[in-house]
Parts: structure tokens; sequence; C-alpha cells
């Protein structure tokens, strides 16, 4: 019987161990209390003298870690961080709702003071962020937002509009199709919340153009550059397209290589990363949306400090505005 | 009597190719784009990478293994040779690379599995975990661009209107066929997965068996991963995702057997060729990718279960 | 020089436990040399030293043809010239016979595998054994028995000058034992010595120059087979005289209990077969390898689909279609193989003897342990199972021990007819002796037991009765008084002449 308990209390230590270990990796904690001549202000935060004594404790949540969207918002957000001095921890939920509901919660142990997160699910998340802001904590959605997120106490969103992104790219599709033509579409995963979004951009505006057909149902290629290439192989034998609309830019790539370079079938995509641009530069694929993942984590941050330093939004919905990059423009995003 | 039971056993040896022929034709009739040759050159294509992943995956099943971390590893050697085929180097150099970097992911299994005795699911679970992060840390976390003209053409170009990449399969399918069939070696693969114990009391080095058989996977992974960069022209850190899932599925549809000790090469290459018509009729017919995921989970729920049929029948 | 193999004070000790305690063996040249003792005893572990799969403990050595031997694996010991046929190693399956047959030591041509020499190798060394199968066959098509034969012809055919055999003969039928000695004794002739591990004394007698006898891995000593005779071997096996070797009870006859009229199986391994039995009646079924014995009582419990017949338990009819609806009518059935189907290896004890009978374990409807705990207890007593505790995990005890434990699983589901297939393959001869006590004690209490069993001594030794199958078929019966060997074997093998 006593082994048994010990054995649970072992067994406790161990996980509170690796959580504690797993989430403090990303964070600057030196224990520096020894060195009080530290140069930078962002590394104080064990001794906790309380909020208004160190910098703010931050904490940014991000879906994953692995793609070049995402990269993007781990670079800026970390920019933005240190130019406001903010000592901020990033930690990446794996694409897995419950891994991310523990690190909200661990966060709010932890003492921050603003989390920051891009929710993996849009439902799933509501509670976990409802909690963390009863506690005091000052909770932003980025990239995309938790259902009735201002019911969930959620502070503020900066987003880029994913319907707005689909409008623009089916927009520039059909202005270069001259409202008539053949289409077909590759989305991402089939439940994704930010694939849907886009989709329904996409049959915003082709409500306006009966002309322009989808000769095929959309395939889910599930953001992948190589599956998107072979559906649009086999696409191509049999369909004449004049253009193929994807939801990001790894699945236009695909298309693209599909293609081959100069085809003449108008391929776009939807982010505006380093493939993408390199895509459009050789002709394989015609255009893209930027959807500037980078400065919807910084605005969040901005949010966040005024927030906490007491002052107030102008508007709790930051948007981030998107641009159609193709090759007239690509060489200033890159 | 006699006749009837070995037409029945013909039959259900070569059930799966039955399976395969009868698709053909009924895409054949729906749409008959499918029969293009452009079409069937796409298929080549698309069944190349699969192809000689389930190879490799051929070997460790034969052998009484199972190899999670192929899909990976396809990812890891794709960053490592998108990183090294700029044109700075040869392009042997990220060939020979992403190789050997994929023989080395597969030692590291089969000693994790022959040595250390760890189940195989759970080893190679261990190194699909990890060779996926080493991908995003090679690459941090961006997909590498950039490669050079002449390593895309790897995949673009072909011959005689037969495209580079199923070359490079066909290839591996004579070497693995022949290793398998004519070798000591091959038959040593067989009796490992048959029987280990028998095999060890026999006098063979089954340890040494079960390292190469992992080592050879991922051997294939890597040049997998090389030929995927070519061929997507971009070396993606999260490319590959579920492939092994693709090999396996290959490999148990086309008649190996997951106890092991049981497989034909022929079988295999009907699997994948099977797989890749599914996904490129299916495509042709823009019939939606979710009823392709139902068909897909179906047929190999079937292949299997009349694989232990026609087992137990015989038994 | 005298001997071809001599191990000389040879200890073995695993974690805790000592293996083999300064042994030794000697082996003529040309003679066949019997391993005996219980199991436990060490024999196994001493000719795994042998064959290079365990090492030995420093000290002690071993002499091959005078000179001194070690084998690191089986490779080494095989090149040397000795060969072992395990007891419990199934062939590869998959593999074709003359595959099987070369396994680890291929035929080569070019550097690659010569498939033509090796199938006519394999097609004469077949047929020097007196087996009609093609050397292409594969052996998953094959008989337990013909598989048997393939490991032996294996390891006869690497010229070996010491052949290991255990248990050869476990699997095979009598036919094929007697050109298994034929073949023995032309190997014998050349000069090849044979060391033969085997539980059944006949055989022993029969077939074996000299005996060398080991007890709780001890060596207790070695003779010449004619000077010894059963009992005194036992005595040496066992350490104490075990004059009656099968006991029989005496118990009264009642009404008939249980009635399987005309079974035929949906696969036709047995069409139509009847028996029937009484309260305090112990019923063998004999019949050889293959037979449809197993067969027979699998189909009658419900594991295979039956395409014609009755059951009928205590005059009531009873519609099998699965284990469950047979079980309830207070049927047991302890299957052949006690560690595929009978038991939760890695569970402990009180687990498995548990495991049928839960429902008798509940309080509220809720696993009571104290009450399991208690029954568990009862039957280790009981049975006089070897256990230090009723949480040993069942893998670590004894085949004899084991086979105790499946019986106190479904004894204490309190059933009146229990069958059992096979209870005795493979365990020593005090735990048989056990068992057969057992059995008598059930039948007192007004029970039924059907017992099959390949031994014909023992079904005669415990049996009232006697239903002998051949080829799927119901081939005749014997009473008591009318029991012989002859007359049994004559049924086994009526079809088939």
């Amino acid at each position: 019987m006593n082994k048994k308990k010990f054995l649970a209390m072992l067994l406790a230590c161990v996980m509170l161990l690796a959580v504690a270990t797993g989430c403090g990796n990303n964070s600057t904690t030196p224990p520096v209390d020894s060195a009080p001549a530290g140069d930078d202000a962002g590394s104080d935060a064990a001794s906790d003298t309380g909020s208004n004594g160190g910098a703010y404790k931050v904490a940014l949540i991000q879906q994953h870690q692995t793609n070049a969207f995402q990269i993007a918002v781990t670079e800026a957000a970390e920019a933005k961080a240190a130019e406001l001095g903010v000592e901020l921890k990033i930690l990446s939920a794996d694409q897995d709702a419950a891994t991310q509901i523990s690190q909200i919660e661990q966060c709010v142990t932890e003492g921050y003071q603003a989390i920051l997160f891009e929710p993996v699910d849009p439902d799933g998340l509501r509670d976990a962020a409802k909690n963390a802001a009863d506690a005091g904590v000052v909770v932003i959605n980025i990239i995309s937002a938790c259902t009735d997120w201002e019911g969930a106490g959620i502070a503020a969103v900066s987003y880029g509009n994913n319907v707005k992104a689909g409008e623009t790219e089916m927009q520039q599709v059909a202005d270069l199709l001259n409202g008539k033509g053949n289409i077909a579409i590759l989305t991402g995963p089939s439940a994704d919340a930010g694939g849907l979004q886009r989709m329904e951009g996409y049959e915003n505006i082709l409500a306006n153009y009966p002309d322009i057909v989808q000769v095929v149902s959309p395939a889910d290629c599930a953001w992948d550059t190589a599956q998107a290439q072979a559906t649009v192989e086999s696409w191509l034998s049999a369909y004449d397209l004049d253009a193929i609309i994807c939801e990001n830019d790894g699945m236009a790539v695909g298309a693209g290589n599909a293609a081959g370079a100069n085809s003449g079938i108008i391929i776009s995509g939807v982010d505006g990363t380093p493939d993408g641009f390199e895509a459009i530069k050789d002709g394989r694929i015609t255009g893209t949306v930027s959807q500037n993942g980078g400065a919807m984590a910084a605005n969040g941050i901005e949010a966040a400090v005024t927030l906490l330093s007491g002052g107030t939004l102008e508007t709790n919905v930051l948007v981030t505005d998107n641009t159609w990059i193709d090759a007239s423009n690509v060489a200033d995003y890159e | 009597m006699k006749e009837t039971k070995r037409t029945k056993e013909l039959i259900s040896e070569y059930f799966i190719f039955v399976i395969f022929i009868a698709l053909v034709v009924v895409l054949t009739c729906l749409k008959p784009s499918f029969i293009q040759p452009g079409n069937l050159v796409n298929i080549l294509k698309q069944a190349s990478i699969n192809g000689i992943l389930a190879f490799g995956m051929m070997f460790v099943i034969i052998a009484g293994g199972f190899d999670m971390s192929v899909g990976s590893t396809v990812a890891f050697t794709g960053v490592l040779a998108a990183m090294l085929g700029q044109g700075q180097y040869p392009l042997i150099v990220p060939l020979i690379v992403a190789m050997l970097a994929g023989l080395a992911v597969g030692v590291v299994n089969g000693v994790g599995v022959a040595v250390g005795d760890l189940p195989p699911f759970i080893m190679t679970l261990g190194t699909m975990t990890a060779v996926r992060g080493l991908a995003l840390l090679i690459s941090n976390g961006k997909p590498v661009i950039g490669i050079s003209a002449e390593y895309k053409a790897v995949a673009a170009s072909s011959i005689f209107g037969i495209p580079m990449l199923s070359i490079f399969l066909v290839a591996i399918i004579a070497i693995c066929s022949f290793v398998l069939a004519k070798t000591v070696y091959g038959r040593r693969v067989y009796a490992c997965g048959g029987n280990l114990l028998a095999a060890r009391v026999s006098g063979i080095n089954t340890t040494r068996i079960r390292i190469s058989t992992f080592a050879i996977a991922g051997l294939l992974a890597g040049l997998s991963g090389f030929l995927m960069t070519s061929r997507v022209t971009i070396g993606q850190p999260n490319a590959a995702e579920s492939y092994e899932m693709d090999a396996i599925t290959a490999c148990v549809v086309g008649g190996v057997s997951m106890s092991g000790g049981v497989g034909k090469p022929w079988g295999v290459v009907v699997g994948c060729l099977l797989i890749t018509v599914i996904a490129n009729g299916l495509d042709i017919m823009g019939v939606s990718s979710h009823w392709q995921k139902i068909v897909k989970g179906a047929i190999i729920v079937l292949a299997v279960l009349l694989d232990i049929k026609g087992k137990s029948k015989k038994n | 020089m005298e001997y071809v193999l001599e191990m000389k004070n040879i200890s073995k000790t695993f974690p805790g436990v000592v293996a083999l305690d300064h042994v030794q063996l000697q082996v003529k040249p040309g003679e066949v040399h019997a391993l005996m003792g219980e199991n436990g005893a060490g024999k196994s572990t001493l000719m795994k030293i042998l064959m290079g799969i365990y090492t030995k403990d420093p000290g002690g050595e071993i002499l091959f043809d005078g000179k001194p031997y070690h084998a690191a694996n089986p490779k080494e010991a095989m090149d040397t010239g000795i060969a072992m046929i395990h007891q419990e190693l199934n062939p590869i399956l998959d593999m074709t016979v003359y595959e099987n047959i070369f396994v680890g030591r291929e035929l080569k041509k070019n550097g690659l595998v010569d498939k033509k020499a090796e199938i006519e190798e394999a097609q004469k060394l077949i047929e020097e054994c007196g087996l009609h199968v093609s050397p292409r066959e594969t052996l998953r098509n094959l008989t337990v028995a013909q598989c048997q034969l393939i490991e032996i012809i294996k390891a006869i055919s690497i010229n070996a000058k010491v052949i290991i055999m255990d248990e050869p003969t476990a699997a095979i039928t009598e036919r094929e034992v007697g050109l298994l000695f034929e073949h023995i004794h032309r190997l014998t002739e050349k000069g090849v010595a044979i060391i033969y591990i085997s539980h059944r004394m006949a055989e022993i007698f029969s077939i074996c120059d000299r005996v060398s006898v080991y007890r709780d891995g001890q060596y207790i000593g070695t003779d010449s087979t004619a000077n010894l005779d059963e009992t005194q071997l036992i005595k040496m096996m066992v350490g104490r005289e075990i004059t009656d070797v099968y006991p029989k009870l005496d118990a009264e006859l009642g009404e008939v209990i249980f009635e399987a009229k005309n079974i035929v199986r949906a696969d036709q391994k047995v069409r139509d077969v009847s028996l029937a039995v009484r309260r305090g009646e112990i019923l063998g079924i004999g019949g050889l390898v293959g037979a449809g014995r197993s067969e027979l009582v699998e189909g009658i419990f419900g594991m295979q689909p039956l395409s014609g017949g009755e059951i009928y338990v205590k005059g009531k009819k009873v519609k099998v279609l699965s284990p469950q609806d047979i079980i309830k009518e207070g049927v047991a059935l302890i299957t052949e193989d006690r560690k595929v189907t009978g038991l939760n290896l890695s569970g402990s004890v009180n687990d498995n003897i548990a495991m049928v009978a839960i429902k008798k374990l509940l309080t509220h409807g809720l696993y009571n342990k104290r009450k399991a705990l208690s029954a568990s207890r009862e039957y280790i007593d009981k049975l006089n199972i070897k256990t230090p505790s009723g949480n040993q995990i069942v893998g670590n005890l004894s085949g004899g021990n084991q086979q105790k434990v499946v019986i106190a699983k479904w004894l204490l589901n309190e059933p009146d007819v229990i069958i059992l297939d096979e209870p005795t393959r493979g365990i020593d001869v005090a735990a048989k002796r056990d068992i057969y006590l057992l059995l008598g004690d059930l039948v007192r209490q007004g029970k039924a037991v059907i017992m099959i069993s390949s031994e014909i001594p023992e079904l005669m030794g415990i049996c009232d009765r006697i239903v002998v199958m051949c080829e799927g078929n119901y081939s005749g019966e014997v009473k008591r008084e009318d029991f012989s060997q002859e007359r049994i074997m004559t049924l086994a093998s009526a079809i088939k002449v």
C-alpha cells in the first residue's frame, strides 16, 4: 500500500517537473539574483516583486511552429517583445487542443499577466480562455478567435480576416479570368476553421460570377505540397482548367509544379511564404494573398501592453490587412 | 476436388491483382481519360515515392518488424538534400548525404529493436517524433527554397516519355526483388520474420539481419527524401506526414503479412499501384476527398481480411 | 577415445536460481544416450549450454572429440558437429520444406542461393526418411508430425556427430515413430551419438543404450538401460519410490450425465461421432495425432461451428453456439495448449484461478478480493499447487503446476462434466500422479470426466472406458475389462490401412 502511494507521489513530482521544464524552455529566466547589474530588464522576473517593478510577463501560445507562416509569427513576436521590453514566453500547442488548454492553465499558475494564443479549436479553447480571464489575466486571440470571444472575457482579437483573404484571392482570379472560366479549389484539412473561412470568402465572390464554374469538387490536400501536386496532375489529365485556387501557398506550389512554369493556368495561394514567393518569381504560380501573421502577433502584444499599463484600446478587433502579391510586387515582400 | 482447391488457392493468392485489374477497367469505363498515356505517366510518377518507401518497409515487415519513422525520415532527409542542393555542390552530394542520414535513422531503429529488444512500434514511434523534430530544427521550421535547376530536373525529367522518378522506382523494385528471391540474405530475412527463434537456433545472426532491414528502410527513405524535394522543389520539414501509413498499406494490401515471414515483391508493386490508382482515379472523377478516405480505408481492411481468411482456410 | 562428448563439472546460475550444480555427462560415439529428469531438473539448460544458447559459469569443461569445446552460438555448435532438434520450436511455417532444411546454411552458387541443388538434396533426404511430401510444399500445409520430421531431417542433414533430440516424438504418430527409430539406428551405425530427451518410459527402454538422470540441477547418475527397470528409473528421477504410476480410485457409476450424438463439424474434421459418459466415470478418447479428438471436444464446446449433432447435459438438450452456452450447463473444457488457450501467463495464480468463476467471487456486483483469495488458497491446497504464494506469476511455475492452475480455474466453477485435452502432456511424473488422483477424486464426488490422451498406457491406467477415433470418425469403444494396447491401436489405425 505504502509503495503505491510512494509511486503515485513520485509520478506526480516527475510530471510537475516535466511541465515546469517544458514550459520554461523558451523563457529567459536564469536565476541571476546575485547579478543585479543585469543589462536586460526582461530577464529579471524571478524575484516577482509585482507588476510595476519588473517587465510585463506575457505568454504566446502558437497553434504550432512547423511552417513558414507560424515561424514568421514567432519572429515578429520576439522582435516586438524586445522592442517593448516585455518578458515573452512562446509555446507551441502542436495542433492539440488539450495541450493548449493545459498550457494556458500553466501560464495562469505561473503568474503571466497576459496570454496571447491562436486557438487550436475555436470552441474547445473558449472555457480555458474564460477561466484565465476570470483569474485576471489579459487574454488576447491572435490569427483566429474563439467562438463568442467577447463573452468569454477575451480582451481583444488580432487577426487577418480569413474571409477577406479568400475574397481578395478569388476577386483577383476572377478579374484575371475576365469573369469566365473553369476553376478548381484545393483546401486545407476539411475541418480547419481558417480554411473554412477562406472558402466562405471564395463563395462570396463566386456568387457574383455565374460564368466561373467549379468543374470538380474541392480537394482536401491538407496543406501539403506533394499531395496537391499529385491531385493537380491527375486533374490536368482529365479536365480543362483555367484557374486553380489554393487555400495556402504550399498547395499552390504543388499545383504550380504539376502545371509547370508559365502554364497559362492561373494558380493562386494565401499566406505569402518564401516558397510561394519563389514560385511566383519563376512563373509557377500567379500570385498569393499575404496574410501578415507577424503583424497580427505584434499588434496583439502591443494591445496587451496597452491594457496592462492601464490604457484602453480604440477597438478590440485588430484587423491586419491582406495584400495581393504577384510577379509585379513580389520583390518588395521578400 | 484437388483441382478446385488449387484454383481457389491461386485466386486467394492473386486476389489483389484481380481487384486491381477490375478497378482499372471500372475507372476506364467511367472516365476514359483515365487510360490516356498522360495519366498513366501521372500514376507512375505518383506511385514512385510511396513505392520506394513501401519496398523498404517490405524488408522490415517481412523480417517481423514495423517502421513508423519513414515519413519523418523523408522530411528530414528532404530538408537536408534541399539545403545541400542549392547548386553549391555536385548533385551527388545531397543524394549521398540524404541516403546516409536515412541509413543512420534506420540503424538506430534497428539497434533499438534488435539489440535493445524494444517493440518495433515503440522504437520507431520514438524516432518518428524525434526525426520530425530534427527536420524542424535544421530548417528552423521553414520550408527550404532555392534548390538548383539541375536538382529540380531530377524528378521533372523523363527518358523516352518515362518519368525519371519511376525509373528510380523500377530500379529499386528490380534490386529488392533480386535480393529477396535469390540471395542468402533475402532467404534469411524471411526466416527471421517467419520464426525468429528458429532462425536463431539455425545459426542465423538474427540481430544483424534485423538491423539491416531497418537500415534498408532508412536508406530508401533517404532516397525518397532526396526525390521528394526534387519533385516538390522545396524541402519541407512537415512534408510526408503519415507516409509510413501509405507504405505499410501498400505492403499489407500486397499480401505482406504483418506477422512477418510472408510477402512477395510483386504484391507490393500491385499494392502500391492500387493505392495510387484509387487516389488518381477518384481525383479524375472529381470525387470529394472525404470519400477518397473512406474508400482507401475500406480497401485496406478488405485486403487484410482476405489475407487472413485465405490463410486460415489453408490451415 | 571412449567418449565423443564429455561435459564435466558444469554449473549454471541464473539470478537467484542454481539451474545446474556441477553436473556431468559422457556420451559415447554410436550410442543413444537418454537424459531423464523431471521438469526443472536441468536437462534443457545443459543442452542449451552445449548449443551455445547459454554460457556456462566459469569452471568446468567440455570436451568434444577429445578437444576443448566452446560454442558462442548455435551456428558454432553446428559447425563443430552438434545439432539439436528443439522440443517446442516450431519450424518456419511460411517457408517451403527445402528452405526450412537449409535455413542458416543455404547452398550457394556464385554467391546466390542455389535453389535447384537445395531441392534435389532435400528430395533425397526426404525419401531416405520415408516421408512423402514435395520439397516445394509450404510447411503450413503439412501436419504437425510432418513438420517435426522435417526438423529431424534438418538436424540429420548437417552430418553432426552428436544430435540432441528433445521430445522428438511428442507430436508424431506411431508409424512415424517407427521410421524415426529406424533412422536413429542408421545414424548410430555410422557412429553418430544421439542424446535423447523424453518423458516416455517405453521409448527410453526400447531405443536408448544408456541413461543419465538429473534432479533439481544435480547429477544423479548414469547407467545402462539394461541394468534398470521403470521403477528404479522413476526412483532416480523423483527421489522416492512411486510404485503405482497410474492410481485408479474406485467410484460408483451413476446415470448418464452428458451425451453427444452424431457430432459433425462444419469443416468436416469430425464426422458423426457419438459418446456418452456417466456420473462417476472417466471416459478416455484415444486415437492418433490428427484423429480429430481435440476437434471433437472443441466442437462440442462451441469453439468451432457444428453442422450436425445434438448435445444433452443432465438429460436436457443444449443448443451450443458459443462456449458460454455449455459452461452454463456445468461443463468445463481444459484445453490442450495451456499456454495459448488456458492461462494468462503474465497474471498471478490468484487472477488465473478467478478467471472463469468470477461471478462466484462478487459481493453486490463487485469483485471481492478477499473471496477470491480464499478460493484461490483453497484450491492451491486441494490440488497441491507448488507456488510460493497466490501472487506468483503463472509463467514462472513449472508445467505441471501451470496445468493444475488451469484445472483449479475450472473446478472453482463447480462443473459436473470435466473434459480434459492432453492434461499431462509435458509434465513430470509426480505432477501427473497428482492429476490422476485429482480426477479420481472428482468422479468419486459424482462428476464425470472425459479425457483425451495420446499415451495409451495412461488411458488404460485410469479410464473406465475408451472411445477411439480415427481420421475424424468414431472407430470403436473398449471397456476396462477388455483393455489392451493392441486392441486400441488397431481401432486407432483401423481405416488407415
